[in-house]
Protein backbone atom coordinates (compact mmCIF):
# COMPACT_ATOMS: atom_id res chain seq x y z
CA UNK A 1 0.00 0.00 0.00
CA UNK A 2 1.21 3.53 -0.78
CA UNK A 3 0.56 6.59 1.38
CA UNK A 4 -1.71 9.05 -0.43
CA UNK A 5 0.01 12.43 -0.80
CA UNK A 6 -1.14 15.04 1.70
CA UNK A 7 -2.48 12.56 4.26
CA UNK A 8 0.70 11.80 6.22
CA UNK A 9 0.06 14.33 8.97
CA UNK A 10 -3.62 13.31 9.22
CA UNK A 11 -2.55 9.65 9.47
CA UNK A 12 -0.12 10.23 12.33
CA UNK A 13 -2.61 12.53 14.05
CA UNK A 14 -5.26 9.79 13.85
CA UNK A 15 -2.84 7.25 15.35
CA UNK A 16 -1.70 9.67 18.10
CA UNK A 17 -5.22 10.79 19.06
CA UNK A 18 -6.46 7.19 19.12
CA UNK A 19 -3.43 6.19 21.26
CA UNK A 20 -4.11 9.01 23.75
CA UNK A 21 -7.83 8.20 24.02
CA UNK A 22 -7.24 4.46 24.46
CA UNK A 23 -4.35 5.11 26.87
CA UNK A 24 -6.58 7.22 29.14
CA UNK A 25 -9.37 4.67 28.69
CA UNK A 26 -7.03 1.90 29.86
CA UNK A 27 -5.94 4.02 32.85
CA UNK A 28 -9.62 4.60 33.73
CA UNK A 29 -10.47 0.91 33.49
CA UNK A 30 -7.51 -0.01 35.69
CA UNK A 31 -8.62 2.59 38.27
CA UNK A 32 -5.63 4.92 37.88
CA UNK A 33 -7.89 7.74 36.71
CA UNK A 34 -11.38 8.40 38.07
CA UNK A 35 -13.09 10.71 35.55
CA UNK A 36 -15.84 13.05 36.60
CA UNK A 37 -18.23 14.74 34.18
CA UNK A 38 -19.54 18.12 35.31
CA UNK A 39 -23.28 18.51 35.71
CA UNK A 40 -25.17 18.86 32.42
CA UNK A 41 -28.50 20.52 33.21
CA UNK A 42 -30.14 19.44 29.95
CA UNK A 43 -29.53 15.76 30.64
CA UNK A 44 -30.65 16.06 34.26
CA UNK A 45 -33.88 17.64 33.02
CA UNK A 46 -34.85 14.61 30.89
CA UNK A 47 -36.32 12.79 33.90
CA UNK A 48 -38.24 15.93 34.90
CA UNK A 49 -39.62 16.24 31.35
CA UNK A 50 -40.75 12.60 31.23
CA UNK A 51 -42.23 12.88 34.73
CA UNK A 52 -44.18 15.96 33.62
CA UNK A 53 -45.48 14.13 30.54
CA UNK A 54 -46.58 11.21 32.74
CA UNK A 55 -48.47 13.52 35.11
CA UNK A 56 -50.20 15.22 32.18
CA UNK A 57 -51.03 11.88 30.54
CA UNK A 58 -49.49 13.06 27.29
CA UNK A 59 -46.74 11.49 25.16
CA UNK A 60 -43.00 12.12 25.01
CA UNK A 61 -41.66 12.77 21.51
CA UNK A 62 -38.09 11.86 20.55
CA UNK A 63 -36.31 12.69 17.31
CA UNK A 64 -32.73 12.24 16.15
CA UNK A 65 -33.23 14.53 13.13
CA UNK A 66 -31.60 13.31 9.94
CA UNK A 67 -30.16 10.26 11.69
CA UNK A 68 -27.27 9.72 9.28
CA UNK A 69 -25.27 6.48 9.68
CA UNK A 70 -22.70 6.78 6.91
CA UNK A 71 -21.57 10.40 6.91
CA UNK A 72 -19.19 12.44 9.03
CA UNK A 73 -22.20 13.49 11.12
CA UNK A 74 -23.13 9.93 12.05
CA UNK A 75 -21.36 10.01 15.47
CA UNK A 76 -24.18 12.37 16.49
CA UNK A 77 -26.71 9.67 15.62
CA UNK A 78 -24.80 7.09 17.67
CA UNK A 79 -24.63 9.53 20.59
CA UNK A 80 -28.39 9.97 20.21
CA UNK A 81 -28.88 6.19 20.50
CA UNK A 82 -27.43 6.33 24.03
CA UNK A 83 -29.84 9.11 25.02
CA UNK A 84 -32.76 7.24 23.47
CA UNK A 85 -31.91 4.11 25.46
CA UNK A 86 -31.99 6.19 28.64
CA UNK A 87 -35.24 7.92 27.62
CA UNK A 88 -36.89 4.58 26.85
CA UNK A 89 -35.88 3.17 30.24
CA UNK A 90 -37.39 6.23 31.97
CA UNK A 91 -40.58 6.03 29.88
CA UNK A 92 -40.87 2.37 30.90
CA UNK A 93 -40.24 3.27 34.55
CA UNK A 94 -42.95 5.96 34.59
CA UNK A 95 -45.40 4.11 32.29
CA UNK A 96 -45.48 7.11 29.97
CA UNK A 97 -46.06 7.04 26.21
CA UNK A 98 -43.14 7.35 23.81
CA UNK A 99 -43.29 8.41 20.16
CA UNK A 100 -40.03 8.22 18.21
CA UNK A 101 -40.24 9.75 14.75
CA UNK A 102 -37.67 8.84 12.13
CA UNK A 103 -36.43 10.51 8.99
CA UNK A 104 -33.61 8.09 8.22
CA UNK A 105 -34.70 4.73 6.80
CA UNK A 106 -31.17 3.44 7.48
CA UNK A 107 -31.41 4.07 11.20
CA UNK A 108 -35.07 3.05 11.45
CA UNK A 109 -34.60 -0.73 12.01
CA UNK A 110 -31.79 -0.01 14.50
CA UNK A 111 -33.99 2.37 16.48
CA UNK A 112 -36.94 -0.04 16.43
CA UNK A 113 -34.71 -2.78 17.84
CA UNK A 114 -33.11 -0.42 20.36
CA UNK A 115 -36.45 0.79 21.74
CA UNK A 116 -37.94 -2.72 21.74
CA UNK A 117 -34.98 -4.22 23.64
CA UNK A 118 -34.88 -1.27 26.05
CA UNK A 119 -38.53 -1.85 26.94
CA UNK A 120 -37.80 -5.57 27.31
CA UNK A 121 -34.82 -4.88 29.55
CA UNK A 122 -37.11 -2.76 31.74
CA UNK A 123 -39.61 -5.66 31.91
CA UNK A 124 -42.22 -3.70 29.91
CA UNK A 125 -42.10 -5.45 26.52
CA UNK A 126 -45.82 -4.77 26.00
CA UNK A 127 -45.16 -1.02 25.94
CA UNK A 128 -43.51 -1.35 22.52
CA UNK A 129 -46.13 -0.96 19.80
CA UNK A 130 -46.04 -0.62 16.03
CA UNK A 131 -46.53 3.14 16.34
CA UNK A 132 -43.87 3.70 19.01
CA UNK A 133 -41.17 4.18 16.37
CA UNK A 134 -42.62 5.83 13.27
CA UNK A 135 -40.91 6.42 9.97
CA UNK A 136 -42.44 9.57 8.49
CA UNK A 137 -40.48 10.57 5.41
CA UNK A 138 -36.97 10.85 4.08
CA UNK A 139 -37.78 14.31 2.67
CA UNK A 140 -36.80 17.08 5.08
CA UNK A 141 -39.94 19.22 5.03
CA UNK A 142 -42.36 16.32 4.61
CA UNK A 143 -40.83 14.92 7.79
CA UNK A 144 -41.12 18.32 9.48
CA UNK A 145 -44.80 18.54 8.49
CA UNK A 146 -45.42 15.05 9.89
CA UNK A 147 -43.75 15.92 13.19
CA UNK A 148 -45.78 19.15 13.56
CA UNK A 149 -48.94 17.10 12.98
CA UNK A 150 -47.95 14.71 15.78
CA UNK A 151 -47.19 17.62 18.15
CA UNK A 152 -50.67 19.05 17.68
CA UNK A 153 -52.73 15.86 17.32
CA UNK A 154 -51.10 13.92 20.17
CA UNK A 155 -50.41 17.05 22.26
CA UNK A 156 -46.90 15.98 23.23
CA UNK A 157 -45.80 17.16 26.67
CA UNK A 158 -42.07 16.69 26.16
CA UNK A 159 -40.04 17.07 23.00
CA UNK A 160 -36.52 15.62 23.05
CA UNK A 161 -34.24 16.34 20.09
CA UNK A 162 -30.78 14.79 20.03
CA UNK A 163 -28.76 14.27 16.85
CA UNK A 164 -28.00 15.94 13.56
CA UNK A 165 -30.46 18.62 12.48
CA UNK A 166 -30.74 21.16 9.70
CA UNK A 167 -33.40 23.80 8.93
CA UNK A 168 -36.18 21.69 10.46
CA UNK A 169 -34.70 22.28 13.94
CA UNK A 170 -36.53 25.59 14.49
CA UNK A 171 -39.75 24.25 12.96
CA UNK A 172 -39.75 21.46 15.55
CA UNK A 173 -38.74 23.69 18.44
CA UNK A 174 -41.33 26.38 17.75
CA UNK A 175 -44.16 23.97 16.90
CA UNK A 176 -43.52 22.00 20.12
CA UNK A 177 -43.36 25.25 22.07
CA UNK A 178 -46.80 26.20 20.68
CA UNK A 179 -48.07 22.75 21.73
CA UNK A 180 -46.85 23.54 25.26
CA UNK A 181 -44.10 20.92 25.42
CA UNK A 182 -40.98 21.12 27.57
CA UNK A 183 -38.02 20.86 25.21
CA UNK A 184 -34.50 19.53 25.51
CA UNK A 185 -32.17 19.51 22.52
CA UNK A 186 -28.60 18.64 21.66
CA UNK A 187 -26.87 18.80 18.30
CA UNK A 188 -23.40 18.95 16.86
CA UNK A 189 -24.68 21.04 13.99
CA UNK A 190 -23.30 24.50 14.73
CA UNK A 191 -25.76 26.30 12.45
CA UNK A 192 -28.75 24.90 14.35
CA UNK A 193 -27.47 25.36 17.91
CA UNK A 194 -28.57 29.05 18.10
CA UNK A 195 -32.13 28.05 17.12
CA UNK A 196 -32.24 25.44 19.85
CA UNK A 197 -30.77 27.89 22.39
CA UNK A 198 -33.43 30.44 21.44
CA UNK A 199 -36.42 28.10 21.43
CA UNK A 200 -35.74 25.21 23.83
CA UNK A 201 -35.80 25.01 27.62
CA UNK A 202 -32.43 23.21 27.74
CA UNK A 203 -29.79 22.86 25.04
CA UNK A 204 -26.67 20.72 25.02
CA UNK A 205 -23.80 22.66 23.50
CA UNK A 206 -21.26 21.13 21.13
CA UNK A 207 -19.54 18.03 22.44
CA UNK A 208 -21.96 17.70 25.38
CA UNK A 209 -23.99 15.54 22.99
CA UNK A 210 -21.07 13.10 22.71
CA UNK A 211 -20.64 13.10 26.49
CA UNK A 212 -24.33 12.36 27.08
CA UNK A 213 -23.94 8.59 26.76
CA UNK A 214 -21.18 8.54 29.37
CA UNK A 215 -23.04 10.96 31.63
CA UNK A 216 -26.28 8.98 31.59
CA UNK A 217 -24.86 5.47 31.71
CA UNK A 218 -21.69 6.11 33.80
CA UNK A 219 -20.16 3.33 31.66
CA UNK A 220 -16.43 3.15 32.35
CA UNK A 221 -15.55 2.76 28.64
CA UNK A 222 -17.39 5.93 27.74
CA UNK A 223 -16.16 7.85 30.80
CA UNK A 224 -12.56 6.91 29.99
CA UNK A 225 -12.98 8.01 26.42
CA UNK A 226 -14.38 11.39 27.54
CA UNK A 227 -11.35 11.85 29.81
CA UNK A 228 -9.14 10.95 26.83
CA UNK A 229 -10.91 13.61 24.75
CA UNK A 230 -9.98 16.21 27.37
CA UNK A 231 -6.30 15.25 27.12
CA UNK A 232 -6.51 15.52 23.32
CA UNK A 233 -8.17 18.94 23.68
CA UNK A 234 -5.35 20.11 25.93
CA UNK A 235 -2.77 18.88 23.40
CA UNK A 236 -4.71 20.62 20.60
CA UNK A 237 -4.70 23.90 22.54
CA UNK A 238 -0.93 23.66 23.01
CA UNK A 239 -0.56 22.87 19.31
CA UNK A 240 -2.65 25.92 18.35
CA UNK A 241 -0.61 28.10 20.72
CA UNK A 242 2.67 26.85 19.18
CA UNK A 243 1.22 27.47 15.69
CA UNK A 244 0.20 31.02 16.61
CA UNK A 245 3.66 31.80 18.06
CA UNK A 246 5.51 30.29 15.07
CA UNK A 247 3.23 32.07 12.55
CA UNK A 248 3.75 35.35 14.42
CA UNK A 249 7.55 35.07 14.21
CA UNK A 250 7.28 34.02 10.55
CA UNK A 251 8.38 30.40 10.98
CA UNK A 252 6.50 28.17 8.43
CA UNK A 253 7.59 24.84 9.99
CA UNK A 254 4.22 23.90 11.49
CA UNK A 255 2.12 25.04 8.51
CA UNK A 256 4.42 23.01 6.23
CA UNK A 257 4.02 19.99 8.52
CA UNK A 258 0.21 20.23 8.28
CA UNK A 259 0.39 20.06 4.49
CA UNK A 260 2.37 16.78 4.45
CA UNK B 1 -23.34 -14.14 17.98
CA UNK B 2 -26.24 -11.73 17.47
CA UNK B 3 -24.07 -8.91 18.83
CA UNK B 4 -20.65 -10.19 17.77
CA UNK B 5 -21.32 -10.42 14.01
CA UNK B 6 -22.39 -6.73 13.67
CA UNK B 7 -19.33 -5.73 15.71
CA UNK B 8 -16.98 -7.71 13.43
CA UNK B 9 -18.61 -6.22 10.32
CA UNK B 10 -18.31 -2.70 11.83
CA UNK B 11 -14.61 -3.23 12.55
CA UNK B 12 -13.70 -4.67 9.14
CA UNK B 13 -15.72 -2.10 7.17
CA UNK B 14 -14.53 0.80 9.35
CA UNK B 15 -10.84 -0.09 9.12
CA UNK B 16 -11.10 -0.64 5.34
CA UNK B 17 -12.77 2.71 4.70
CA UNK B 18 -10.42 4.53 7.08
CA UNK B 19 -7.38 2.96 5.37
CA UNK B 20 -8.68 3.93 1.93
CA UNK B 21 -8.49 7.60 3.01
CA UNK B 22 -4.77 7.29 3.80
CA UNK B 23 -3.50 4.59 1.42
CA UNK B 24 -3.81 3.46 -2.19
CA UNK B 25 -2.75 0.22 -3.93
CA UNK B 26 -3.61 -3.36 -3.04
CA UNK B 27 -4.42 -4.76 0.39
CA UNK B 28 -1.27 -6.62 1.65
CA UNK B 29 -1.38 -10.35 0.92
CA UNK B 30 -4.22 -9.97 -1.60
CA UNK B 31 -4.79 -8.66 -5.12
CA UNK B 32 -7.70 -6.50 -3.98
CA UNK B 33 -7.36 -2.80 -4.77
CA UNK B 34 -8.18 -0.84 -1.60
CA UNK B 35 -10.01 1.99 -3.40
CA UNK B 36 -12.20 -0.52 -5.27
CA UNK B 37 -13.01 -2.44 -2.08
CA UNK B 38 -14.01 0.87 -0.42
CA UNK B 39 -16.22 1.77 -3.41
CA UNK B 40 -17.85 -1.68 -3.33
CA UNK B 41 -18.57 -1.34 0.40
CA UNK B 42 -20.19 2.04 -0.24
CA UNK B 43 -22.31 0.37 -2.94
CA UNK B 44 -23.39 -2.33 -0.47
CA UNK B 45 -24.40 0.48 1.85
CA UNK B 46 -26.75 1.83 -0.82
CA UNK B 47 -28.32 -1.64 -1.23
CA UNK B 48 -28.80 -1.97 2.54
CA UNK B 49 -30.37 1.51 2.56
CA UNK B 50 -32.83 0.43 -0.15
CA UNK B 51 -33.93 -2.55 1.97
CA UNK B 52 -34.17 -0.28 5.05
CA UNK B 53 -36.36 2.12 3.04
CA UNK B 54 -38.63 -0.82 2.19
CA UNK B 55 -38.92 -1.75 5.88
CA UNK B 56 -39.62 1.86 6.82
CA UNK B 57 -42.34 2.13 4.15
CA UNK B 58 -44.00 -1.01 5.52
CA UNK B 59 -44.07 0.64 8.96
CA UNK B 60 -45.58 3.80 7.48
CA UNK B 61 -48.27 1.89 5.58
CA UNK B 62 -49.17 -0.33 8.56
CA UNK B 63 -49.59 2.63 10.92
CA UNK B 64 -51.75 4.58 8.47
CA UNK B 65 -53.73 1.55 7.28
CA UNK B 66 -54.68 0.86 10.90
CA UNK B 67 -55.67 4.51 11.34
CA UNK B 68 -57.90 4.33 8.24
CA UNK B 69 -59.40 0.99 9.26
CA UNK B 70 -60.33 2.27 12.74
CA UNK B 71 -61.35 5.70 11.40
CA UNK B 72 -59.21 7.48 14.00
CA UNK B 73 -58.90 11.27 14.26
CA UNK B 74 -57.85 12.86 10.92
CA UNK B 75 -57.93 9.47 9.15
CA UNK B 76 -58.60 11.23 5.86
CA UNK B 77 -55.00 12.57 5.98
CA UNK B 78 -53.80 8.98 6.17
CA UNK B 79 -55.81 8.17 3.03
CA UNK B 80 -54.08 11.08 1.25
CA UNK B 81 -50.69 9.80 2.41
CA UNK B 82 -51.23 6.19 1.33
CA UNK B 83 -52.68 7.23 -2.06
CA UNK B 84 -49.78 9.68 -2.65
CA UNK B 85 -47.25 7.01 -1.69
CA UNK B 86 -48.84 4.51 -4.09
CA UNK B 87 -49.03 7.01 -6.98
CA UNK B 88 -45.43 8.24 -6.54
CA UNK B 89 -44.21 4.64 -6.27
CA UNK B 90 -46.03 3.35 -9.36
CA UNK B 91 -45.18 6.39 -11.48
CA UNK B 92 -41.54 6.40 -10.30
CA UNK B 93 -41.00 2.71 -11.09
CA UNK B 94 -42.78 3.03 -14.46
CA UNK B 95 -40.70 6.04 -15.54
CA UNK B 96 -37.50 4.30 -14.47
CA UNK B 97 -38.34 1.24 -16.62
CA UNK B 98 -39.91 3.07 -19.58
CA UNK B 99 -37.96 6.35 -19.81
CA UNK B 100 -39.08 6.90 -23.42
CA UNK B 101 -42.74 7.28 -22.43
CA UNK B 102 -42.90 11.07 -22.63
CA UNK B 103 -46.44 11.52 -21.28
CA UNK B 104 -45.65 9.50 -18.14
CA UNK B 105 -42.37 11.37 -17.64
CA UNK B 106 -44.20 14.67 -17.96
CA UNK B 107 -46.84 13.49 -15.48
CA UNK B 108 -44.10 12.42 -13.05
CA UNK B 109 -42.34 15.79 -13.39
CA UNK B 110 -45.64 17.65 -12.98
CA UNK B 111 -46.65 15.95 -9.75
CA UNK B 112 -43.17 16.66 -8.40
CA UNK B 113 -43.09 20.31 -9.53
CA UNK B 114 -46.72 21.18 -8.82
CA UNK B 115 -47.55 19.16 -5.71
CA UNK B 116 -44.43 18.09 -3.85
CA UNK B 117 -42.24 21.18 -4.37
CA UNK B 118 -44.86 23.80 -3.32
CA UNK B 119 -45.55 21.85 -0.11
CA UNK B 120 -41.83 21.78 0.67
CA UNK B 121 -41.50 25.49 -0.10
CA UNK B 122 -44.50 26.28 2.14
CA UNK B 123 -42.92 24.40 5.04
CA UNK B 124 -39.64 26.24 4.50
CA UNK B 125 -41.50 29.56 4.42
CA UNK B 126 -42.99 28.85 7.87
CA UNK B 127 -39.42 29.17 9.16
CA UNK B 128 -39.57 32.92 8.63
CA UNK B 129 -42.42 33.26 11.14
CA UNK B 130 -40.80 30.83 13.54
CA UNK B 131 -37.55 32.84 13.50
CA UNK B 132 -39.52 35.94 14.52
CA UNK B 133 -41.42 34.22 17.36
CA UNK B 134 -38.32 32.39 18.66
CA UNK B 135 -36.29 35.62 18.56
CA UNK B 136 -38.98 37.46 20.50
CA UNK B 137 -38.89 34.88 23.30
CA UNK B 138 -35.10 34.52 23.32
CA UNK B 139 -34.33 38.25 23.28
CA UNK B 140 -36.45 39.17 26.27
CA UNK B 141 -33.88 40.44 28.77
CA UNK B 142 -34.82 38.13 31.65
CA UNK B 143 -31.25 37.25 32.67
CA UNK B 144 -27.72 38.54 32.20
CA UNK B 145 -27.07 36.01 29.39
CA UNK B 146 -30.33 36.93 27.61
CA UNK B 147 -29.40 40.62 27.90
CA UNK B 148 -26.02 39.90 26.31
CA UNK B 149 -27.79 38.05 23.50
CA UNK B 150 -30.18 40.96 23.03
CA UNK B 151 -27.32 43.50 23.01
CA UNK B 152 -25.32 41.48 20.46
CA UNK B 153 -28.41 41.01 18.27
CA UNK B 154 -29.20 44.74 18.30
CA UNK B 155 -25.61 45.61 17.36
CA UNK B 156 -25.61 42.99 14.59
CA UNK B 157 -28.89 44.32 13.17
CA UNK B 158 -27.69 47.93 13.32
CA UNK B 159 -24.47 46.88 11.62
CA UNK B 160 -26.29 45.08 8.81
CA UNK B 161 -29.30 47.33 8.21
CA UNK B 162 -28.78 50.56 6.19
CA UNK B 163 -30.30 52.66 8.99
CA UNK B 164 -27.44 51.61 11.31
CA UNK B 165 -24.81 53.21 9.07
CA UNK B 166 -26.91 56.36 8.84
CA UNK B 167 -27.11 56.58 12.63
CA UNK B 168 -23.40 55.91 13.28
CA UNK B 169 -20.87 54.73 10.72
CA UNK B 170 -19.05 52.61 13.33
CA UNK B 171 -21.92 50.09 13.68
CA UNK B 172 -20.75 47.90 10.74
CA UNK B 173 -17.23 47.78 12.25
CA UNK B 174 -18.59 46.73 15.66
CA UNK B 175 -20.87 44.10 14.14
CA UNK B 176 -18.01 42.84 11.96
CA UNK B 177 -15.81 42.50 15.05
CA UNK B 178 -18.58 40.63 16.89
CA UNK B 179 -19.05 38.28 13.95
CA UNK B 180 -15.41 37.66 13.00
CA UNK B 181 -13.71 37.76 16.39
CA UNK B 182 -16.12 36.92 19.22
CA UNK B 183 -18.42 34.63 17.23
CA UNK B 184 -15.67 32.90 15.21
CA UNK B 185 -13.57 32.24 18.32
CA UNK B 186 -16.45 30.61 20.14
CA UNK B 187 -17.54 28.60 17.09
CA UNK B 188 -14.04 27.31 16.42
CA UNK B 189 -13.65 26.24 20.03
CA UNK B 190 -16.94 24.34 19.90
CA UNK B 191 -16.03 22.86 16.50
CA UNK B 192 -12.70 21.53 17.78
CA UNK B 193 -14.48 19.93 20.74
CA UNK B 194 -17.09 18.47 18.38
CA UNK B 195 -14.45 17.01 16.06
CA UNK B 196 -12.59 15.36 18.94
CA UNK B 197 -15.86 14.06 20.40
CA UNK B 198 -16.92 12.64 17.02
CA UNK B 199 -13.51 11.01 16.60
CA UNK B 200 -13.64 9.38 20.05
CA UNK B 201 -17.20 8.14 19.40
CA UNK B 202 -16.11 6.69 16.04
CA UNK B 203 -13.12 4.95 17.65
CA UNK B 204 -15.32 3.42 20.38
CA UNK B 205 -17.74 2.16 17.72
CA UNK B 206 -14.92 0.82 15.58
CA UNK B 207 -13.48 -1.40 18.26
CA UNK B 208 -16.84 -2.31 19.77
CA UNK B 209 -16.56 -0.44 23.07
CA UNK B 210 -19.75 1.50 22.32
CA UNK B 211 -22.60 -0.96 21.73
CA UNK B 212 -25.54 1.34 22.39
CA UNK B 213 -26.84 0.92 18.82
CA UNK B 214 -27.17 -2.84 19.30
CA UNK B 215 -29.86 -2.43 21.92
CA UNK B 216 -29.96 -3.35 25.58
CA UNK B 217 -29.74 -7.12 25.04
CA UNK B 218 -32.41 -9.64 25.92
Amino acid sequence: MIQIKGTLFAFYTTITVAAIIFGVLWATKSGKIVPHIRRIAGLDAIEEAIGRATEMGRPVHYTMGWGPLTTSDSPQTFASFSVLTYVTSLVAKYDAELIVTMMSPQAFPLVQELVRTSFMAAGKADMFKEGTVRFLSEAQFAYAAGVIGIFHRDKVAANLMFGYFMAESLIFAEAASQAGAIQIAGTGSMAQTPFFVAACDYTLLGEELYASGAYLSQDVNQLGSIAGQDVVKLATMLFILCGAVLATIGNPWLSNLLKK
Amino acid sequence: MRREIPLIITFVVGITLLSSYFFSGTIPGTTWVLAKVATDITGWGIIVTAFAAGLASVNLIRIHAEKIARKRQDWINSVALVVSLAVFFVVGVYVKHYPKNISMRTFSQNIFDNIYSPYGAAMFAILGFYVASASYRAFRARSFEASLLLGAAVLMMLGSAPIGVLLWNQFPIISGWLLNVVNSTGQRGINIGLAIGAFATAMRLLIGLDRGHLGSGE
